[in-house]
């Protein structure tokens, strides 16, 4: 009994022991439960707000197996396009099956390796705000709201957290999108550049493919010498183009330099322009006593910057906001769009030209331009009057406006050398307008208008495009005689040289104003009024000699019989008649 | 709880009936355990040439030379199994490494270097890469591993025993290959090369734990003592005594630790 009322005792007392333990561990689970649910990541979709389209020929990966945009069967990209746009065509490497890593979360073996092969990106990410996220006040500050929206505490960002896919246990290569888990703010704002239209970062990739010399090029061979348009135009879903690997430095990403390995060259010469000008100048003279530690809300103007950076002007939103938006002051864009505030003689009153997919001319006076003005205004004057701001804008407004009206004149010769068929070779001997003989397949009436749509339908390709915008594919793209020297000469004209004198106008650097400017732009309309000249003297010269004619009727040169000459028989405007350039959104 | 109360006692039957649960309960927790293990790894659970094919390829080789896809992108170089060398062994220098000293490099990797310790694979695994690994040297066919050095009773790193180190590190030129003041940059340092001809550093102690062989002074001591086979790291036991190559290790390890101080003070 005794032995029984023992056991009986201790029985009750372990079976107390367990309730209380088991009570504890309900208690402890219930807490752990209360208190956060299992991490999930969520990322923004980069393209939110696009048209249903846009992803699946932009976004959705494919790897090298076909291109992007609407010419995605056109062209192959070629393998270094996984590193410039990866979230479209990256492929994990097969060399080393990385699976087992990312299985088992061994997040501390990847430097083992790595430190190894690529010391620079490791060494580069222990001076970055991932190895230490409270490495200064400031970026502790940052890292707590970046903790408190995500609901996570943030100990380190390591190379598993941006690198390794769980879900399909391979590597990845980051983007836009994966950065957006914990920096979901900025990549909105840079996201918003879509809602102020072309050109700008976000729709940078659509500029690469979706002009149909891309795709062309592909076809003839050339395709290598897309590789310098692939490095720039990537930014569209990367956010390393100005926060360089593995540092990922906003300072670092606050100076001029970070814009200028893609704003350079003929055709926007914003490194030159702005580093020559008395703002690029101080700054690389007193380049040691600007605070780019500071974000741009904060910086004193003065005391942190004596002069502005390009990120200063163009993050600028007005009333002191500063975002990832560099185009919502754009008002002349990239200086391509005819302004509506002119006369036109040319073709170019026309532009543009029934294509629905294309920004139609600027109202540099409409509310929203003169709202961007505003704040143009509101920047300028941190140094300078507002008279003196708005005195330099309005004569850059001229400029434009002149160099414009020079534009003009010289499309003018050539819609006249269309029209008058002796432009030579004429339209039907030459090749096709790039990609031209899948135009009409690849883009319905609805959205290139009808007579475009029907120009290429009927002429195969075989249409003359001059000017602004589409023009411009003599910059990229010689075919079979097509375009002939005078295209070309004028192509540069309003590509290089308008371009050029419009960013030494904005960028305030006198030399690249005139020199690069204006000044080359009239030197071109002398060569193509000389042009002009030689051609209708050939034309007239061989009129006399043609035999059986007597001189009095105008030799065509448009002798293929499958391809009608000059559009403007058939209804169809010259010059510039199509353009995928501009989505309208 | 009628039955605990005396009157029934603890009969032999619900004794029984415990016992038979608290069995079954062991059972299934145990079974399951099992069953949870194996679904874990059962993915992909290589052995054997296999194994090496899928992970230590990509840098060895599959013929196991060093010349893996992935071998211009390494420095130093992946190693080349061919002729039997192997750096770091707890065996008298020259001699094939002992199992344990292959198992130990997988397992914990080579520091300063892309082997990266492969303790995510289960010990089974890396036992079954010994036999590929020998495999490609006929080495192991006419010579056996000799038996591991015992390491006597550590010295204490006091001042004395460093200035020890400090004077054979003169004596014994040291400083030709790894520099006066420890860096590597001693005079013979930019032109040595290894056995297959490829340049190599010689080690910089102020980088302080990168050692190749692992950083405790028992594993600095076994460099001393064993050599690094393939390199022109030689061996010290015969020329140093016990004591002297203990002295040798405090003295190394206190170069990486003046930088440390220095960086500290910085």
């Amino acid at each position: 009994m005794n032995y029984a009322k023992k056991l009986m005792l201790f029985l009750t007392m372990a079976l107390l022991v367990v309730a209380i333990q088991f009570s504890g561990l309900v208690q402890a689970h219930e807490e752990k439960g209360a208190d956060k649910e299992p991490y999930v990541a969520k990322t923004m979709d980069i393209y939110e707000g696009f048209p249903d389209w846009y992803s699946p020929i932009f976004k959705d990966n494919v790897g090298l197996s076909e291109g992007a945009g609407l010419f995605k069967d056109y062209y192959k990209p070629m393998a270094m396009q996984m590193y410039m746009s990866p979230m479209r065509h990256y492929e994990p490497m097969d060399i080393l099956d990385h699976s087992l890593f990312i299985e088992k979360g061994r997040r501390d073996l990847c430097i083992r390796c790595h430190d190894g092969i690529n010391t620079g990106a490791v060494d580069d990410w222990k001076g970055s705000a991932h190895f230490n996220p409270r490495k200064t006040d400031l970026i502790a500050r940052k890292t707590k709201v970046i903790e408190e929206s995500i609901g996570r505490e943030i100990v380190n960002v390591d190379c598993f957290d941006c690198h390794a896919d769980t879900v399909k246990n391979e590597i990845r290569m980051p983007n836009a999108e994966i950065c957006s888990e914990c920096h979901e703010r900025q990549v909105r704002q840079f996201n918003s550049e879509k809602d102020h239209g072309r050109p700008n970062h976000i729709q940078a990739m659509e500029a690469n493919v979706l002009v149909p010399w891309y795709a062309e090029a592909s076809r003839r061979g050339w395709q290598a010498g897309n590789g310098g348009c692939d490095m720039c135009h990537g930014i569209s879903t990367k956010c390393d183009p100005c926060h360089t690997r593995h540092s990922f430095s906003a300072a670092e990403a606050r100076q001029p330099k970070a814009c200028m390995t893609c704003h350079m060259g003929p055709d926007h010469p914003d490194s030159e322009s702005y580093g020559e000008s008395k703002h690029g100048i101080i700054l690389e003279m007193e380049g040691e006593e600007y605070n780019f530690d500071k974000p741009l809300a904060h910086v004193q103007v003065g005391e942190d910057y004596r002069t502005p950076t390009c990120q200063f002007c163009h993050m600028y939103q007005g009333g002191g906001r500063f975002t990832h938006n560099f185009v919502s002051k754009g008002i002349w864009r990239m200086g391509t769009v005819p302004p509506s505030n002119i006369e036109y003689e040319s073709s170019l009153k026309d532009y543009p030209y029934g294509i629905n997919i294309i920004a139609p001319k600027i109202d540099l006076y409409s509310d929203e331009n003169l709202d961007k003005r505003d704040k143009w205004i509101e920047v300028c004057s941190n140094c300078h009057s507002p008279r003196f701001a708005t005195t330099w804008l309005e004569q850059l407004d001229q400029y434009m406006f002149q160099a414009f009206k020079i534009t003009d004149s010289a499309q003018l010769i050539i819609d006249k050398l269309i029209a008058d068929d002796i432009l030579y070779p004429s339209v039907g001997e030459r090749d096709i307008y790039p990609l031209g003989d899948k135009i009409a397949e690849l883009l319905p009436a609805s959205l290139i208008g009808d007579g475009v749509y029907n120009a290429f339908k009927q002429l195969g390709g075989k249409v003359p495009v001059v000017g602004p915008i589409l023009g411009v594919y003599a910059m990229f793209y010689q075919g079979e005689n097509n375009p002939s020297l005078i295209e070309t000469e004028y192509a540069k004209m309003w590509f290089w040289y308008k371009l050029q004198g419009y960013k030494g106008y904005a960028h305030a650097q006198q030399d690249v104003m005139w020199w690069w400017g204006q000044a080359p732009m009239l030197m071109q309309l002398g060569k193509i009024q000389s042009e002009n000249m030689r051609l209708r003297r050939e034309h007239a010269l061989e009129q006399g000699l043609e035999p059986g004619l007597g001189g009095a009727q105008p030799v065509s040169h448009s002798k293929s019989e499958g391809h009608k000459s000059a559009p403007t028989k058939s209804g169809i405007p010259v010059g510039n008649v199509w353009e995928v350039d501009e989505l309208d959104y | 709880m009628a039955y605990l109360n005396g009157k029934k006692g603890i009969s032999g039957k619900s004794n029984m009936f415990w016992k038979s649960f608290l069995f079954s309960a062991i059972v299934a927790v145990f079974v399951s355990m099992l069953c949870l293990g194996n679904f874990a790894s059962a993915g992909d659970r290589l052995e054997g040439k296999d194994l090496y094919n899928k992970y230590c390829a990509p840098c060895h080789g599959e013929e196991g030379d060093g010349y893996g896809p992935l071998y211009g992108a390494l420095y130093p170089k992946p190693r080349d199994f061919t002729k039997g060398q192997y750096k770091i062994r707890t065996n008298a220098t020259g001699s094939l490494p002992t199992d344990a000293d292959l198992i130990h490099v997988i397992s914990v990797g080579v520091h300063g270097t892309s082997m990266m310790p492969w303790d995510i694979l289960d010990i089974d695994q890396i036992k079954s890469l010994l036999p590929v690994l020998k495999s490609f040297s006929e080495a192991w066919q006419f010579r056996k591993p000799e038996a591991s050095v015992v390491v006597g009773n550590e010295l204490r790193a006091t001042q004395k025993t460093i200035a020890r180190g400090r004077e054979l590190y003169q004596q014994k030129e040291c400083f030709k290959c790894h520099g006066e003041t420890g860096n590597g940059d001693g005079p013979s340092s930019y032109d040595l090369e290894d056995e297959w001809e490829i340049p190599i550093l010689p080690y910089d102690f102020t980088r302080g734990d990168k050692f190749k062989g692992g950083a405790t002074n028992k594993d600095i001591y076994m460099r001393f003592t064993t050599g690094m086979n393939g390199t022109p790291m030689p061996s010290f036991a015969n020329e140093l005594s016990d004591e002297d190559r203990w002295c040798m290790v405090h003295y190394v390890k206190s170069l990486g630790e003046q930088k440390s101080t220095k960086e500290h003070a910085e």
